[in-house]
């Protein structure tokens, strides 16, 4: 019997083995360590044949790998990020003090100061014909606050959920004005 | 008759005195009482017998909890606060983000004080009884408009809750969905959704959650001072309700269930030019309608609101209307306050 099994191992080591004795021989090698011992040590001897050279590889080799990255410990926090270092931080420096002198000196050269004006304005009309941003009332939005205001003063008398809403200049305060006006 | 036979009858006659009882108030009346046992929590029938039991354990119990407001994409943290004693209520909310302030609501007043500027405003909301959610006090007036069911238990705040979804019958409203604890029936959670041929759109337009809920014996009623004339960081207003027979306007064939709620003619804005508010109401959901006269200022802005624009769940469409300005304002779909608006008429106007 094991002289027909070793007979098979050679035969695979040679690519000479068919396919269902192949399966075989593997489902033998799984289920019976001495066979997988037989398949390693006719493994070094043909390396040994055909090279001239021989490098015998412990036979837990593989065991011994897959136990340590079983044991090795690891971390769910997060990695610290490597701290900026002094010379980064002046290399950061220098390229935002070039930036706004580029800036600056564009500005000195610029003919036309008001297209940038223009511009803006064009976005801003732009942006409050999409929609009203009713909870951003701001002394910086000064063309959008008639409307806003308006639709504040409604959305207080339609119902309380402006009182549990964040808002600190909500149509409260104009109700202040027309306790003044009265 | 003997001892023995009054001992097997009287069970039998008790019971058919309370069937008869149960069948003479009514389906929704046999559940009106919150249950505080809930070792002892009868079988529940229906979302609407549950609704009912909510509206009750909101008037009656005293009950406190954080709870979270997200509308218009902001999250706004609140302290919540119901008292009641003898039918009186008081709901109190206290801001735990900046600005700080104070709301209280006692009845149909409304005071809230700004804690950082010291202003206090008292508003008068004849037509509101709630923070949490409206409900008409009778629920039967959403038969022919909802549709109201039991779609489930969830946990909420770490208590057991019945999942109650109230979906139109049309597409001319938002559905809801309130989370009610098993055990005192009081809402931990409420959600509106847009709805569409049956089925719920995207995810929550709005919503309130409560984190934490507790219910206890007492709570004190508090008081806001009564503002004070001489100061001017503090104001009253009180609209007087008046007949809708004196708008400027009509609304002609709303969507079905729209009741005109509440009608007031009053300035608004800085300027002491009246505006005329009506309220419809559906039961549930609210659309105001406010007219006023065109000035320079609202001729320019004219042009930004020709599309419906939204504020959170809340719809608003503004059209021009002979010498007026119109605005249909409402927590119902765009195409709605676009119908309701297009239904207004001018009195004595051809239009």
């Amino acid at each position: 019997m094991n002289k027909a099994l070793n007979q098979k191992i050679s035969q695979f080591l040679d690519d000479d083995l068919d396919v269902d004795g192949a399966l075989y021989l593997l489902q033998k090698i799984q289920s019976d360590a001495d066979t997988a011992n037989t398949l390693k040590r006719y493994q070094a001897v043909s390396h040994a044949l055909k090279t001239n050279q021989f490098l015998m590889a412990n036979t837990d080799f593989s065991a011994k790998i897959i136990a340590q990255i079983e044991q090795e410990a690891f971390y769910l926090s997060p990695k610290h990020k490597p701290t900026i270092t002094h010379n980064r931080k002046l290399i950061a420096l220098a390229a935002s003090i070039a930036v706004i002198a580029v800036l600056t000196a564009r500005g000195i050269n610029n003919p036309n100061p008001l297209s940038t004006l223009q511009v803006a304005t064009q976005q801003h009309t732009e942006q409050a014909s999409k929609s009203v941003n009713y909870a951003h009332l701001s002394g910086s939005n000064q063309e959008q606050y008639p409307l806003n205001k308006r639709i504040n003063d409604y959305l207080q008398a339609h119902n309380n959920s402006v009182y549990t809403q964040g808002e600190a200049d909500l149509a409260p305060l104009s109700r202040v004005t027309a306790y003044q006006q009265k | 008759m003997t001892v023995t036979k009054c001992f097997f009858l009287a069970p039998l006659l008790l019971s058919i005195v309370f069937l008869s009882a149960d069948t003479a108030l009514g389906e929704d009346s046999a559940l009106i009482t919150p249950d505080l046992n809930p070792s002892k929590t009868p079988a529940i029938q229906s979302g609407k017998q549950i609704l009912l039991k909510m509206t009750q354990a909101m008037r009656t119990l005293n009950y406190q909890g954080t709870i979270a407001f997200l509308r218009n994409g902001k999250l706004e943290p609140m302290k919540y606060f119901h008292a009641a004693n003898n039918g009186v209520e008081q709901e109190r909310l206290l801001s735990l983000n900046s600005p700080l302030r104070e709301i209280i609501r006692d009845a149909d007043k409304v005071s809230c004080l700004y804690k950082a500027a010291q202003q206090i405003v008292v508003d008068y909301r004849p037509f509101e009884r709630s923070f949490l959610i409206e409900l008409p006090k009778n629920l039967g007036e959403l038969d022919t408009i909802y549709n109201i069911d039991i779609v489930g238990e969830e946990n909420i705040a770490m208590q057991l809750a019945y999942v109650i979804a109230i979906t139109p019958k049309d597409n001319l409203r938002y559905a809801r969905k309130i989370w009610l604890n098993k055990q005192y029936f009081l809402p931990l959670k409420l959600a509106v959704y847009n709805f569409y041929e049956g089925v719920f759109l995207d995810k929550a337009l709005e919503q309130l959650v409560f984190t934490d809920m507790q219910v206890i014996d007492a709570l004190p009623f508090v008081e806001i001072n009564k503002p004070d004339p001489n100061n001017l960081g503090q104001a009253s207003y009180k609209p007087q309700q008046q007949s809708s027979n004196q708008a400027g306007f009509t609304v002609s064939k709303p969507p079905h269930g729209f009741k005109e709620i509440f009608f007031t003619r009053r300035p608004l804005h800085k300027a002491q030019q009246p505006v005329d508010h009506l309220l419809l109401s559906d039961g549930l959901a609210s659309v105001s309608i406010y007219m006023e006269h065109k000035n320079n200022a609202l001729q320019s802005e004219a042009t930004l609101s020709k599309n419906v624009q939204s504020v959170g769940a809340v719809n608003f469409f503004s059209r021009t209307l002979g010498d007026f300005e119109l605005t249909v304002m409402g927590e119902v779909p765009a195409l709605t306050v676009k119908l309701i608006a297009e239904g207004v008429k001018l009195k004595n106007a051809g239009d």
